[in-house]
C-alpha cells in the first residue's frame, strides 16, 4: 500500500539543520508506486528530448554502473516478482518488464550507459559518486527530476561544492561532518533520509536549465487556487555503499501532495504549518517558498 | 546486517598462520569485495560472542572468503580461539565486507608496503591491479622466508613487482623507506600496513618528502578493544551528576535529564549527536570521530564512560 512519505519527525516543530540520515531497515533502493506507468513515461520523454541534462557518466564510472545496475535489477525481481522478472546471460542479463510489456536485454558488450537503461525502468533518479583522495565526486547520473539543479553543471564536481548554495550548509561544518558520515557509509548498511520543500504546480521534471518555463508559476498562486495548485514536495533519498566498487549508490525517489490533499489530516497540516512559521528565512528562499508563502499560511490557517 | 556462514576448510600457512575458507551457510556466494576488504568476524565461545576484524585475503569465483589468522602468543581471545577451536563445518557470523583501505581508482602508481601479516589487506588490492593492468609494486618485509605470508604465491603472481625484505636470514635487509619513496613519480599513492612503528615511520618520510596526505594510506592492525559488555558509569552536567545503567545509552539519559541533543543513526555513525568532554576517560566505539577529535569529544549513542565523565554542557550542539 502507498502512503505519502510526509516527512517530518514525531514532534518536530522546526527545521533542523542537522544530518536526518537514519539507518535503512529494509534495505531497498527503489520503489514502484501507483504513478509508475504516468512517470516512466514522463522520464522517457524527458530523456528523449534532453539527453544531455539528463544523463552523464565519467569514463571510469562504466564498471561502478553496471554494479549498480544489477543491484537494482535483482533487488526488482526480488521485491515485486509479479512485475519483474530477471533472467541471468553470458554477457549479462535480460529484464522483463511487466508492467511496460517489455524486455530488455542488459549486455556487458553493448550497453554502454547501463545506469541510464535501467534509470528507465525505475522512478527514481539515480547518482553515483565516487571517493578520490578522500573526497566524493558526482561522475555518473540518471537525473529527471531534479529539486532545481542541474546534473550537467554538476558532472565530475565535488560533494562539497555541490551542497555550496545550501543556506546554513556550512555552519557548524555540517557539510564537512555530513561529507565524512557519507564516506563512512559501509556496505550492507544503507542509510535514508527525506528532504522537503513546497512547490507551485505539479512538475516533477524541473531541471534548473529550465526554470524560466517552471519558476515563474511561483508568482502565480492565488487565494483560490493554492490548495490545489501548492505541493508539498519530498525527496526519499537512499544511500547505499556498493561492495564490489565501493561507489555510493545514491538513489531519489520524489513524491508530491497538494496542500489540500495534506490538509485532510489535520495534525500534518498543523505540523506544517508550525514549521514553516519558523522556516529560517535563507532557506525559504532557497527552496523558493517566498513569492506565496503568504497563501500558504492563510490556506492552513484557514483549515486549522 | 551479519551473514550466516561456516568454516569449509582450514590450511596452515605457516608456522603460526592458519588460512580459512569460509561460505555462507545456505550456499549463496558471498557479497563480492572491493580491494582491501576486510569482514568482522562473530565467533561463539563460551565467554561470548569473540568479535574480530580480519582482511579478506580472497574471494574465490564461486563466492567464498578466505583470511589468514596469526597466532598471537599471549591471546586467549580471538586468534587463540580461532586457531584451537574453529574446524571444518564451525558455525559462525560474519559481516558484510567493508574497507578502510581502498586503492585510489584514478592513481597513477600504486605503492604498497606490508611487515608480517600485515601482508593481508594487499591481496586482493594487487591482483586488482593486476588484472585491470595499473602500475604497481610491492615492497614486503618478513624476518624468514619459512615466516614470510604467501610468499610462493607472491613471487608466482606478482613476481616482477614484488621486492622482499628479510631481516634474519643470512643476506639481512629491511626497507630503506626514505629511499625507496624517493623514487616513486609523482601521482603515486602509497599503502602501508604492518606494526604501529613501521606505519608511522613510513607516514613521516612519506610526508617529509612532501605526498600529499591524501595519497598516503594505511591501516593499523586493528585493536581487539570491541566491546560487547558495559558497565555502568556516571555523567556529570554542570552540577547534576547522573548515573548511567549498563543497559542504558548515555544519549538517552543526557536527554532524559532535560538536554535536548539531537541524533539521528544512533549507530555511531552520522556524528550528529556529538558531545564535548571536559573531563574522564570514554570508550569509544563510534566509527566516525577521528583519533583527534576522540580527545575531545564523543558520541553519546554508542560510546560510553568508565568511572566518571563530565561533558561540557555549554558546547552542546543545540539547535
Amino acid at each position: 500500500m502507498y502512503s505519502f512519505p510526509f516527512p517530518f519527525e514525531e514532534g518536530q516543530s522546526h527545521y533542523f539543520y542537522k544530518n536526518n540520515a537514519v539507518q535503512m531497515k529494509n534495505r531497498t533502493t527503489v520503489q514502484i508506486t501507483p504513478n509508475y506507468l504516468k512517470e516512466m513515461k514522463l522520464k522517457r520523454d524527458t530523456i528523449i528530448k534532453n539527453p544531455e541534462r539528463c544523463f552523464v557518466a565519467l569514463d571510469h564510472t562504466y564498471e561502478a554502473q553496471w554494479e549498480a545496475t544489477l543491484y537494482i535489477a535483482k533487488e526488482l525481481a526480488l521485491r515485486y516478482p509479479d512485475t519483474f522478472t530477471m533472467t541471468s546471460r553470458k554477457y549479462g542479463f535480460t529484464l522483463n518488464n511487466h508492467l511496460l510489456k517489455e524486455e530488455v536485454r542488459f549486455d556487458y558488450k553493448v550497453n554502454k550507459e547501463p545506469l541510464n537503461d535501467i534509470g528507465k525502468h525505475v522512478q527514481e533518479d539515480l547518482i553515483l559518486m565516487f571517493q578520490r583522495e578522500g573526497q566524493l565526486f558526482l561522475d555518473a547520473g540518471q537525473l529527471c527530476f531534479p529539486s532545481n539543479w542541474s546534473l550537467a553543471f554538476n558532472k565530475g564536481m565535488a560533494f562539497m561544492d555541490i551542497h555550496r548554495p545550501v543556506p546554513g550548509f556550512q555552519e557548524g561544518q555540517l557539510d564537512r561532518r555530513i561529507e565524512r558520515f557519507l564516506l563512512h557509509l559501509c556496505p550492507g548498511d544503507p542509510f535514508e533520509r527525506s528532504n522537503w520543500s513546497l512547490m507551485a504546480g505539479e512538475t516533477l521534471n524541473t531541471h534548473l536549465e529550465t526554470f524560466p518555463e517552471w519558476g515563474k508559476k511561483r508568482y502565480s498562486v492565488t487565494e483560490d487556487t493554492v490548495g490545489n495548485y501548492v505541493h508539498v514536495r519530498v525527496e526519499v533519498q537512499k544511500l547505499h555503499r556498493l561492495p564490489k566498487t565501493y561507489t555510493i549508490l545514491f538513489t531519489i525517489h520524489t513524491h508530491l501532495l497538494s496542500l489540500k490533499e495534506l490538509s485532510k489530516d489535520l495534525n500534518k497540516a498543523n505540523q506544517l504549518y508550525t514549521i514553516l512559521l519558523s522556516l529560517p528565512k535563507p532557506i525559504e528562499e532557497y527552496k523558493g517558498i517566498t513569492p506565496y508563502k503568504s497563501h500558504v499560511m492563510n490556506y492552513l490557517e484557514g483549515v486549522l | 546486517m551479519k551473514i550466516p556462514v561456516s568454516v569449509e576448510s582450514v590450511a596452515m600457512e605457516t608456522n603460526d598462520i592458519k588460512r580459512f575458507r569460509i561460505k555462507h551457510r545456505f550456499n549463496e556466494p558471498l557479497p563480492e569485495i572491493h580491494p582491501g576488504a576486510h569482514i568482522l568476524t562473530y565467533l561463539p565461545s563460551n565467554e561470548g560472542v569473540i568479535i574480530r576484524p580480519y582482511s579478506l585475503t580472497n574471494r574465490t569465483t564461486d563466492g567464498r572468503y578466505e583470511i589468514a589468522i596469526k597466532l598471537v602468543q599471549k591471546s586467549r581471545g580471538g586468534s587463540f580461539r580461532w586457531h584451537h577451536s574453529v574446524t571444518v563445518g564451525t558455525e559462525l557470523e560474519i559481516s558484510f565486507p567493508k574497507n578502510i583501505l581502498k586503492p585510489e581508482l584514478l592513481g597513477r602508481h600504486h605503492v604498497f608496503y606490508a611487515a608480517g601479516i600485515g601482508i593481508t589487506p594487499f591481496l586482493t588490492m594487487l591482483h586488482w591491479c593486476k588484472e585491470t593492468g595499473r602500475s604497481f609494486e610491492l615492497h614486503y618485509g618478513a624476518s624468514i622466508k619459512e615466516e614470510c605470508l604467501f610468499y610462493g604465491y607472491l613471487k608466482e603472481s606478482f613476481k616482477s613487482e614484488t621486492r622482499f625484505y628479510f631481516s634474519r636470514e643470512r643476506r639481512k635487509e629491511r626497507i630503506d623507506y626514505y629511499c625507496s619513496l624517493q623514487r616513486h613519480p609523482i601521482g603515486t599513492h602509497v599503502y602501508i600496513c604492518g606494526p604501529p612503528s613501521f606505519i608511522e615511520n613510513i607516514i613521516n618520510a612519506a610526508k617529509n618528502l612532501g605526498y600529499p596526505r591524501e595519497r598516503i594510506h594505511f591501516e593499523a592492525f586493528r585493536s581487539n578493544q570491541i566491546k560487547t559488555k558495559t558497565s555502568p558509569f556516571k555523567v556529570k552536567i554542570e552540577k547534576k551528576c547522573v548515573p548511567v545503567k549498563e543497559d542504558q545509552v548515555l544519549l538517552d539519559v543526557l536527554n532524559e535529564n532535560g538536554l535536548s541533543i539531537p541524533y539521528s543513526c544512533r549507530v555511531g555513525q552520522c556524528g550528529t549527536c556529538e558531545i564535548t568532554v571536559k573531563k574522564g576517560d570514554v570508550l569509544h566505539q563510534d566509527s566516525f570521530l577521528t583519533e583527534k577529535e576522540k580527545l575531545s569529544f564523543m558520541l553519546p549513542c554508542v560510546s560510553r564512560g568508565k568511572g566518571l565523565i563530565e561533558i561540557d554542557h555549554n558546547s552542546l550542539n543545540l539547535i
